[in-house]
């Protein structure tokens, strides 16, 4: 049966040929480690929201009457409602903190580096979309917690000038969060952002496709330092074949991934749900502390430190730039970051001021 | 040569912007201060102008009282129980739109009654309600709950200090005992309902069923008569009873959902050691 329905899509597509070429002879660097199938885990991250996103939709209703009532409902009522929705949540910490674990492993690896610049520059915008998916999924529940992080987030574009209070009224809908921000977050959730990440993705998989892998700089360099004049794909003809050596690795990863989500789902439920996390959003009634999302402690602390706001925000934009743009401002041919002293001690100053922002912000 | 077009391009893009550096200066001085662009609470003209110079030193401190209050947490403010119009300072006392500054000592039950329905009924039925409508020496509403600081009503209200100051306390006392074992219980529900929240359940409905079990239990207690106290505390058992079978089965879901999310979470691991020997 499976071998006629090979044969069938072979003389179609020739599927025999797509599994010698893109699994087979694929061959990937012997010097590989562990964190190359963190770009593979950022990929089952994002199927795992967008099938548990996929669920919660059938019962969540986009509106402040009911949204807080349908999750709730989700949670209660629907049957292993509570599962897929504990699995969107935690998973979307997670996938936030995969990505970036990712990028922060091509930085130290130095494989943002020439060729690969449109490569760092997609996954960074990648990035970017994940942590607005979180922004905009975070509102939905429409909670304390989820009302009052928004009322922050959307109120900080506001610090420019001249084009702050409209890119802010724009994302509210209004002066105030409201239905309307309610309604725009959803529909950029649900519509507008997945094809917006699956085109980078399909690009930066392209990209990674067309390049080739790069060799991590540690142990054996096998990097070439040919003048870039020519298109020429990187290839590693004594490498190890992609099946099953590094597929084994990638599912293995995929294993510990959802081992740490049920991790977190068991014993630490509420480590993403704070108490406003389960209260229903109430506009007249502020917390006594308004917290964006993790992921966004750190900037939101760098924030609070700078007396003036515009150039708290404008010192954030230029970070963000500086973070895409990497790979063009960095010219030193030198891939491995250990004989780059000041590369790493400015990494490891950002690493520090970033997690010290972070927990500062918690408090 | 492409970074320092970069790098000049993203200056000369910054350059423009850092000229009007100082364009929003209230906002920056409020910037983490104020819920910003929340739903503002429009200004309240009441705690203006009692907050203010002019206003008497004896009626300065209502507003920090009721900012204290457990009416201000529900979002009861002056005009709810006074009347008048806080939005709009020239009709702020005006009796058109109903203002009631203080009431007559004898009025305070039919003023706090109008939305305490219930308690105003028993109360009014009470020895204490018929006292007072007969002019005699009788507490209101204010004598046991105080006025602007008012605070979550308790069992504890009931006690030697505020009881003896017109009679004695073993009347007081009978009611008192009457009433803590299904208070007592209460109480532990709510504990309940609020480890509930905790957990990440929303409670609703039970946390709205106890709550009118409570208020109903309250109200009857204002008869100040423990007969009827006692005889009907079968009937709000029964009530309460119901919301914690809702609690324990509520319990036991959320046990379910940690076995079988351990169960995965071992199965994955499971799972992956597996592909590691492989």
């Amino acid at each position: 049966m499976w071998t006629k329905i090979r044969h069938w899509l072979d003389v179609r597509i020739g599927l025999d040929n797509i599994i010698q070429t893109q699994v087979i002879d694929y061959r990937i660097p012997k010097n590989t480690n562990i964190f190359y199938t963190l770009g593979f885990l950022a990929v089952v991250a994002y199927g795992i929201q967008v099938v548990t996103g996929i669920l919660l939709l059938i019962y969540y209703v986009p509106h402040p009457d009911h949204a807080f009532g349908s999750v709730q409902d989700i949670m209660t009522k629907v049957p292993y409602g509570w599962l897929f929705r504990e699995m969107h949540a935690v998973g979307s910490n997670l996938m936030i903190m995969v990505v970036m674990l990712h990028m922060v492993t091509v930085f130290l690896m130095g494989n943002y580096k020439r060729p690969r610049e449109l490569t760092w520059f997609g996954g960074g915008l990648i990035l970017i979309v994940t942590v607005i998916f979180g922004l905009s999924g975070y509102l939905l529940p429409w909670t304390q917690l989820s009302y009052w992080a928004t009322t922050v987030v959307t109120s900080m574009p506001t610090a420019f000038p001249v084009i702050g209070e409209p890119i802010s009224r724009i994302l509210r809908g209004g002066d105030y969060v409201s239905a309307t921000t309610l309604s725009r977050f959803f529909a950029l959730h649900v519509a507008i952002l997945p094809p917006i990440f699956l085109a980078l993705m399909g690009v930066h998989l392209f990209f990674i496709n067309r390049i080739g892998i790069s060799a991590t700089p540690f142990g054996k360099i096998d990097e070439e330092k040919r003048p870039l004049t020519e298109y020429k794909r990187k290839t590693y003809p004594d490498g190890y074949p992609y099946y099953p050596a590094f597929f084994k690795k990638q599912m293995y990863m995929m294993m510990a991934y959802f081992a740490v989500m049920f991790f977190i789902i068991t014993f630490l439920p509420t480590l993403f749900f704070p108490n406003e996390a389960n209260m229903p959003a109430d506009p007249f009634h502020t917390p006594q502390t308004i917290k964006p999302a993790w992921y966004l402690l750190a900037p939101y602390q760098l924030l609070k430190l700078i007396p003036n706001k515009f150039f708290g925000i404008m010192l954030q934009l230029i970070l963000i730039i500086v973070f895409l743009l990497w790979p063009f401002l960095d010219i030193q041919k030198e891939k491995n970051v250990l004989k780059r002293p000041v590369l790493r001690g400015v990494f490891l100053f950002l690493l520090v001021a970033w997690v010290v922002l972070l927990f500062w912000g918690r408090t | 040569m492409m970074r320092y077009r970069i790098l000049w391009g993203t200056l000369l893009f910054m350059l423009p912007l850092t000229v009007h550096a100082n364009y929003q200066q209230e906002f920056e001085n409020e910037f983490l201060t104020k819920p910003w662009a929340g739903v503002q609470i429009e200004q309240n003209f009441c705690i203006s102008c009692h907050s203010s110079e002019q206003m008497k030193p004896e009626f300065r401190s209502i507003p920090e009282e009721w900012r204290a209050s457990w009416h201000a947490q529900n979002n009861v403010s002056c005009e709810h129980c006074h009347g008048g119009d806080s939005k709009d300072a020239a009709l702020a006392m005006s009796p058109q739109r109903g203002f009631v500054g203080s009431p007559q000592y004898k009025d305070v039950p039919e003023f706090c009654g109008k939305c305490h329905i219930a308690i105003l009924t028993n109360f009014l039925e009470s020895g204490h309600g018929k006292a007072l409508k007969a002019g005699k020496k009788a507490p209101n509403c204010v004598v046991c709950h105080g006025s602007h600081n008012i605070q979550k009503a308790s069992i504890n209200i009931i006690s030697v200090q505020l009881c003896t100051k017109c009679h004695s306390y073993e009347r007081a006392k009978v009611m008192k005992q009457a009433l803590f074992l299904t208070e007592t219980r209460i109480g532990e529900l709510a504990n309940k309902l609020e480890e509930l929240k905790h957990e990440g359940i929303y409670p609703e409905t039970d946390e709205k069923s106890l709550f009118n079990t409570q208020a109903e239990f309250r109200a009857l207690f204002h008869t100040v008569d423990v007969n009827l106290v006692k005889d009907r505390t079968d009937e709000f058992t029964t009530k309460l009873d119901q919301i914690d079978n809702n609690i324990q089965a509520t319990y036991r879901s959320l046990k379910f959902r940690k076995n079988f999310s351990a169960f995965l979470m071992l199965s994955f691991v499971g799972m992956g050691i597996v592909i590691f020997l492989l």
